[in-house]
């Protein structure tokens, strides 16, 4: 399906929208940054850049140097910040706390999210990052864009801000770190009106709803995820800029179990690609992997030499469910215990492919540590079709927006208010009956409790016509 | 809509605190208004914030409104 934009989308060029020349950019030399030393003293920072990764100081002192070479007069905040922000990272590391003073009434005129407020508490000291707002930006769905969008927002950002970002937020945003807060409108003006872009979610709203690469690139994927992705973005713009939740809220979409944007561990509402037919399979491309002819893994882990594929080892053994067999040299799979743990199609991804009868399965309540520490999310709803205007999920994101909305404590996720009220009460609230797979431990957990109107004839009974059978 | 802002506002000047968690505005306001849905007490709390008599209040992780002079200051 192509994608069709709410609004017209004009095409960006970055020749028209940038700012600095590619002098500008370019602006210093490998040897001038082994040379370059910041304004502070900064020895255990720098501690950071001697391990096996990419450092972000080393990424910092680019910048530094990159800013200091500018000329005043093309950057809206001071040129110092990088080097600030690197000299208040060492102080914090010298007294073992914080520097930075966290939240504030900053924010764009009407938005109650997508800016978080970052003051310095020794502003005298690094008076370039007294301000050190964070702005969220709102990724396109799978963060799929052009070089000409990339370089426009990273040229607005050296301008008005202080020229770092992450790529990207655990949520999936772009996000623009310091600024001060005189340049968040001007920015908010840019991204809206002339890069068309939006700010994300924080605070107590819906957060920025994230999804997977899906159809644009993968097979696997068993619905459209940037498609569903951008349709709750739009339709719930109001939850995700003004907010009046008891806490965070995240979607997050994968298009299969391998779960690519991992919303089983960080999304409160987790949808995940699933199918209800069975697992196609090509027998003759499983003999081809039996015979070595199609490399597993799809040719990954090909730097060592592993000896030759063994499909009862490599696959059968592993599955969870031991739902897989060899019968006759033909591969069996006995679909109805088949748990979607996707090992098998991973490993011969030629052999095996998901079902045609595709859906979502829908899983609710994960959080990152908070309170009770890091909670996946639960499987609720095992199979639902999703297809335009995803009327049926709209309904079912609503019920349990109501039930969180009036009875959720303030800073409470979905998943805690699960734990709290029990889970047939979330059941009976989406009004979805239990299933025996939701009992973790039968004897120690027996949450599913009979209601009167749900026995024939109710609590009561006639004490002679038992006794007439069942002697005291 | 005017008697759920009037209730928002009232409310923000009388209380000890000077930042509220959206429930506390909801409870606040049904308390004088109780048949008033959280929908509708949302709507009348963006309508104060576009008239720039509430503010929000950010911490990264949980939003609060705050009436507008009141406590904190933008500079801080």
């Amino acid at each position: 399906m192509a994608f069709e934009p709410r609004e017209p989308q004009k095409e960006l060029k970055y020749d028209e929208l940038r700012i600095y020349t590619d002098e500008e950019l370019n602006n210093y030399t490998e040897e001038e940054l082994k040379n370059f030393k910041i304004k502070h003293d900064i020895p255990d920072v720098e501690e950071l850049e001697k391990g096996p990764w990419p450092s972000f100081v080393a990424d910092a002192k680019r910048e530094a140097l990159h800013r200091q070479k500018l000329p005043e007069d093309r950057m809206m905040i001071a040129r110092e910040c990088v080097e600030d922000l690197l000299g208040q990272l060492q102080l914090s590391f010298d007294d073992g706390e914080t520097h930075w003073k966290h939240g504030g009434i900053v924010g764009v005129f009407g938005y109650g999210g997508g800016v978080i407020g970052r003051y310095s508490d020794v502003p005298e000291k690094y008076p370039s990052i007294a301000h050190f707002h964070t702005m969220r930006v709102n990724q396109p769905a799978s963060k799929f864009y052009n070089t000409d969008y990339l370089r426009s927002i990273c040229d607005l950002w050296e301008y008005r801000g202080s020229g770092l970002m992450n790529m990207h937020g655990s949520t999936g945003d772009i996000i623009f770190l310091g600024t001060f807060t005189e340049q968040l409108e001007p920015i908010f003006y840019e991204l809206t009106h002339v890069l068309q872009q939006d700010l994300g979610g924080s605070g107590s709203n819906l957060r920025t709803p994230s999804c997977c690469v899906g159809r644009a690139r993968c097979e696997w994927a068993c619905f459209d995820t940037q498609d569903m992705c951008y349709e709750l973005t739009h339709y719930y713009q109001d939850e995700l800029h003004r907010p009046a939740f008891p806490y965070k809220f995240k979607f997050k979409f994968d298009g299969c179990p391998n779960c690519c944007v991992a919303s089983i561990a960080r999304a409160d509402m987790s949808f995940i690609g699933t199918w209800r037919d069975e697992i196609r399979i090509d027998q003759e491309a499983v003999q081809a992997y039996i015979n070595g002819e199609i490399a597993p893994n799809g040719g990954a882990h090909a730097g060592k030499d592993w000896g030759k594929f063994d499909i009862q080892k490599e696959v059968i053994d592993l599955c969870p469910t031991k739902c897989m067999r060899m019968e006759d040299g033909k591969l069996v799979i006995d679909n109805k215990e088949c748990t979607r743990c996707m090992h098998c199609i991973n490993v011969m991804p030629q052999a095996l492919r998901p079902g045609t009868d595709t859906g979502v399965s829908i899983l609710f309540g994960a959080k990152a540590p908070i309170l009770e520490g890091a909670q996946m999310s639960m499987l609720t709803i095992p199979f639902m079709k999703v297809e335009p205007p995803y009327d049926n999920v709209k309904e079912l994101i609503e019920k349990v927006w109501d039930w969180w909305m009036e009875e959720g404590k303030n800073r409470e996720r979905l998943g805690e208010l699960i734990q709290r009220y029990g889970v047939p009460k979330f059941l009976e609230v989406i009004e979805v009956p239990p299933m025996p797979q939701m009992v973790k431990e039968p004897r120690s957990n027996p949450y599913i409790f009979w209601k009167e109107e749900d026995v024939p004839g109710g609590w009561q009974r006639d004490i002679k016509d038992y006794r007439a059978k069942h002697k005291r | 809509m005017e008697d759920i802002k009037k209730a928002i506002i009232e409310f923000a000047e009388s209380s000890k605190k000077t930042k509220f968690y959206f429930k506390d505005l909801e409870k606040a306001v049904q308390k004088t208004l109780p048949d008033v849905k959280a929908r509708q007490i949302k709507k009348a709390a963006t309508e104060l914030i576009n008239e720039g008599k509430l503010i929000y209040f950010s911490t990264g992780s949980t939003t609060m409104y705050g009436l507008k002079g009141r406590g904190v200051t933008e500079d801080h």
